[in-house]
């Protein structure tokens, strides 16, 4: 009789040895993710994906499931090479799980199977991503479908530095009362040019530092062609709107002949633009929300508010004061298995938690993406973040999702250097680039 | 003596190989590339067809109601659906309940038709919604089609019916991959940039040339050949440095000498001269720049060529006419540049053809700037295809772009042989035969 205890003993054991055998099948997953633009104060974009996978690991092991994700991150801290090195590594099928990109991106990825949409993986109507604001959401779709899901907002002010506004003329109570000027329309561009004046006629700067804008070409040039009334799409078809680009072009032309602004701006080293904006060798420039970071944390300015009122952009002839954002979109890319992408997209949704947001929203001086994450202390107690969304955000517009916005950027920008740097007068340079529009995007582009 | 043919073709077959797969190849393609309007938005390895809102625009003026038809997104909660759900062997309860609940329920978006679905009680994961939602999609908009067959086929099913002729334009407007095309060449021939890419790259490789590459050569290789041979050595030396400094170091060299915070601007600082970007401050400046940048690498080579072209004349001829009271002059007129026929050739031809080509330096210290005053042709071909600001890669335009310089190099060179009259150069030695 002692051979039935034994068996049953035996049996028990194979049981519990096959459940804890099933219990212990680590599921291992490895995913990558990459980030265009990135600077030493934008690391949470691609930490924020490793911290989700550590709460994912958790949720697995509190249902009894083991996970293990592996995160290899890749952050780049410029443009060209990021978005050359990822579209060749998506067409040769090595592409990352997750990329952190610009929105404008999706209409031509989407277009060429690079990417999945991300609401095929993530429910829209759930908790945190129901909460992310509408415009932004719509900002990452396409054709009617959610591709991305908002990583950041921002927009992108006027700045203007204190202790030279003064010595032209401004009273503090002037300078308070700036930001609500320009919004009104009662401040504008051609107001800029003539202070920008002012300051190099008083020996304050330097000649051509009086109005110190963007180095390289960026999406803030649609601002100025907003400013003067322009409009780059309308019901899902690019606009040119000849008059508007030209009064933009000829504002840098204008810019350059009354010498605040250097003819051979464009291409200078970015590290000094930094370092003299900085240091108050500028008067008037531009930038985005997260300069403040970076002015801040690595060019030594600790007395911001101090030194530097900032303003939406200011109107110009025919069209009102704005700001642009260009948020930043969690994509996820083709050419995985599903369950892999279904885990990408999880981290992806657990990443765009309030909490874990606001780090790289704070750290980087960029914008929540719901209104929840505004609730968060470190959020709440920032003054930067507080300011900039309340007198930026509500006038803020975007690039359109187009596929062939590229084109038409592109063509835009060479033309506009050109108006700039005296190569072509504003005249023809709005005509070469109607020419040039008209043979490369036909009838997909309305010129009036 | 007997020869093998065999052995001839087995020896060469490494370096044949290697020529096709690495010359060739690379050739071949860019002419393929070139017929394409290939870019980031088409792909390279073909597309799908694909009912958006913007292909149901441009069909609006000629098939204005099947535009409207097929712009429509319907979900259809029907039998047919529900029958494809149980093959499909989920839950059992998913089908039940959307039988007995929401049969004959027609929703407007996708969005709407899973709100339903998630909200069924068995809670379907996201990936099954989806799974699910596409059994009932009644419409065509944003579905991607891997074939036109599938295409249409699902359009009639749907009830549109087409001629030929609309299929064929439902198809077109429809794909997304890339097609054949000759526009390429349009584009380049009537955009007014190209034109100035043009003489900006002629401009750049005939001054370089003649400055640089072949007369500052010239001039380097003969006064070293009248300099003793220990400081003759010393001078080529140095004018070698330029090519074997890596290139970025050597550029990144000329940029601390011409920054706002460089030598240039210290030195002439002292002054009270303002600093000043040398390198960007002007079209004029970048250019003197980006020609002393390249002409300095290329001069070596042309000094190595000359000297030893120099040291291959028989020192005869110069005894013969220092006897004759010949003066240096003379001797480099009547001796030396005679008898450099040939590798005057070789050097001008040679570095015709590298500078086309060559862009490093350019792209390393003015990236084509200020103003894309230093773009040449090569350096626009990159930043078409292969890297630019906004991501939109033009393969299709980049590769036209560069089978221009193909083209423009071969004509040079024959022009090139014409002018030395290279068949002379060659003309069978009368000793053999």
């Amino acid at each position: 009789m002692t051979v039935l205890p034994i068996l049953k003993s035996a049996a028990l054991a194979a049981v519990l040895l096959t459940s804890t055998a099933v219990f212990a099948s680590a599921k291992d997953f490895s995913i990558s993710v990459w980030s265009g633009g990135s600077g030493p104060n934008d690391n949470y974009r691609v930490d924020a994906i490793e911290i989700a996978a550590d709460i994912l690991e958790r949720e697995a092991a509190v249902r009894g499931e083991q996970l293990n994700i592996i995160v290899q991150k890749t952050p780049y801290s410029g443009w060209e090479d990021f978005k050359q090195a990822l579209t060749l590594a998506a067409e040769a099928k090595k592409a990352p799980n997750i990329v952190a990109t610009g929105h404008e991106d999706i209409g031509p990825w989407a277009q060429a199977g690079l990417i999945v949409p991300a609401e095929d993986y993530i429910d829209l109507d759930a908790w945190p991503i129901s909460d992310i604001y509408p415009n932004l959401m719509e900002i990452a779709s396409f054709n009617g479908t959610v591709y991305g899901i908002p990583q950041d907002a921002e927009s992108r002010p006027f700045f203007f530095w204190k202790p030279y506004m003064k010595a032209i003329g401004y009273t503090d109570a002037d300078l308070e009362a700036l930001p609500a000027k320009v919004e009104k329309g009662e401040y504008t561009l051609k107001n800029v040019l003539e202070d920008a004046k002012k300051m190099q006629d008083k020996g304050l700067v330097q000649a051509g530092y009086g109005f110190y804008p963007r180095t390289n070409n960026g999406p803030d040039y649609w601002q100025f062609y907003t400013s003067f009334g322009g409009v780059m799409e309308e019901e899902g078809k690019l606009v040119f709107d000849k008059a508007a680009m030209k009064r933009t072009y000829q504002y840098f032309a204008d810019l350059v002949a009354a010498g605040v602004t250097k003819k051979n701006h464009i291409g200078m080293p970015g590290d000094q633009w930094w370092k003299e904006v900085a240091t108050g060798k500028a008067g008037i420039w531009h930038g985005g929300t997260w300069h403040y970071a970076r002015l801040v944390n690595q060019e030594g300015l600790k007395d911001f508010f101090d030194n530097v009122q900032f303003t939406l952009i200011p109107a110009g002839e025919g069209g009102k004061a704005n700001t642009l954002t260009h948020p930043l979109t969690y994509l996820l890319m083709a050419g995985h298995d599903q369950e892999t992408t279904q885990i990408a997209a999880d981290l992806v949704k657990i990443a765009s938690e309030p909490r874990i947001n606001a780090l790289h929203a704070i750290k980087s001086a960029h914008l929540g993406i719901s209104p929840s994450e505004t609730k968060v202390d470190l959020y709440s107690s920032n003054r930067w973040a507080s300011e900039a969304t309340e007198r930026l955000l509500p006038h803020a517009n975007a690039m359109p999702n187009n596929a062939d916005f590229g084109k038409y950027w592109t063509i835009m920008w060479k033309n506009m250097e050109a108006a700039w740097t005296g190569a072509k007068t504003a005249d023809a340079a709005v005509n070469d680039a109607e020419a040039e529009l008209k043979s490369t995007l036909g009838s997909a582009i309305v010129i009036r | 003596m007997r020869t093998s043919r065999t052995l001839g073709i087995i020896m060469i077959a490494p370096a044949a190989t290697m020529i096709f797969l690495f010359y060739l190849m690379p050739a071949i393609l860019t002419g393929i590339f070139a017929m394409t309007n290939m870019s980031t938005a088409t792909g390279i390895s073909g597309g799908v067809y694909q009912v958006t809102q913007s292909a149901a625009n441009r069909l609006q003026d000629d098939m204005p109601e099947l535009a409207a038809g097929i712009a429509e997104p319907r979900f259809v909660i029907d039998d047919e659906g529900l029958a494809a759900l149980e093959a499909l062997k989920l839950k059992p309860g998913y089908v039940a309940e959307l039988r007995g609940q929401h049969v004959g329920a027609v929703f407007a978006s996708r969005r709407e038709a899973e709100r339903v679905i998630k909200a069924l009680k068995d809670r379907p994961s996201t990936r099954e919604v989806k799974q699910i939602s596409d059994l009932f999609n009644r419409s065509v908009l944003n579905t991607r089609f891997e074939t036109r067959d599938a295409l249409i086929g699902s359009l009639e099913k749907l009830g549109f019916t087409m001629t030929p002729e609309e299929q064929d334009k439902v198809a077109r407007v429809t794909y997304t991959g890339w097609v054949w095309t000759t526009d390429n060449f349009r584009v380049i021939a009537s955009s007014p940039d190209m034109a100035k890419i043009f003489f900006n790259t002629a401009f750049y490789v005939a001054v370089t040339l003649m400055l640089f590459n072949v007369s500052y050569a010239l001039f380097l290789a003969v006064t070293t050949h009248y300099m003793p041979p220990a400081t003759a050595s010393v001078f080529r030396a140095v004018w070698l440095l330029p090519r074997i400094t890596p290139v970025v170091i050597y550029v990144l060299m000329w940029k601390w000498l011409t920054w706002d915070n460089g030598f240039i601007s210290m030195f002439l600082g002292q002054f009270g001269v303002p600093p000043k970007n040398y390198l960007l401050d002007n079209a004029y400046n970048a250019w003197f720049f980006v020609i002393l940048i390249n002409g300095f690498i290329g001069a070596s080579m042309g000094m190595l060529v000359f000297s030893s072209a120099i040291k291959a004349i028989p020192q005869t001829h110069f005894h013969a006419s220092e006897v004759d009271g010949a003066s240096r002059w003379q001797q480099i007129r009547y001796i030396i540049l005679p008898q450099l026929r040939w590798p005057i050739l070789f050097v001008t031809c040679y570095q015709t053809l590298s500078l086309l080509a060559s862009f490093n330096e350019i792209l390393l210290s003015t990236r084509g700037g200020p103003g894309r005053a230093t773009e040449v042709w090569s350096l626009a071909a990159y930043h078409t295809a292969l890297n630019n600001y906004t991501g939109n890669l033009e393969y299709g335009l980049g590769a036209a772009l560069a089978l221009v310089l193909v083209v423009i190099g071969i004509v040079l060179s024959l022009i090139y042989l014409r002018i030395f009259r290279y068949d002379t150069l060659i003309s069978k030695p009368l000793i053999e035969d």
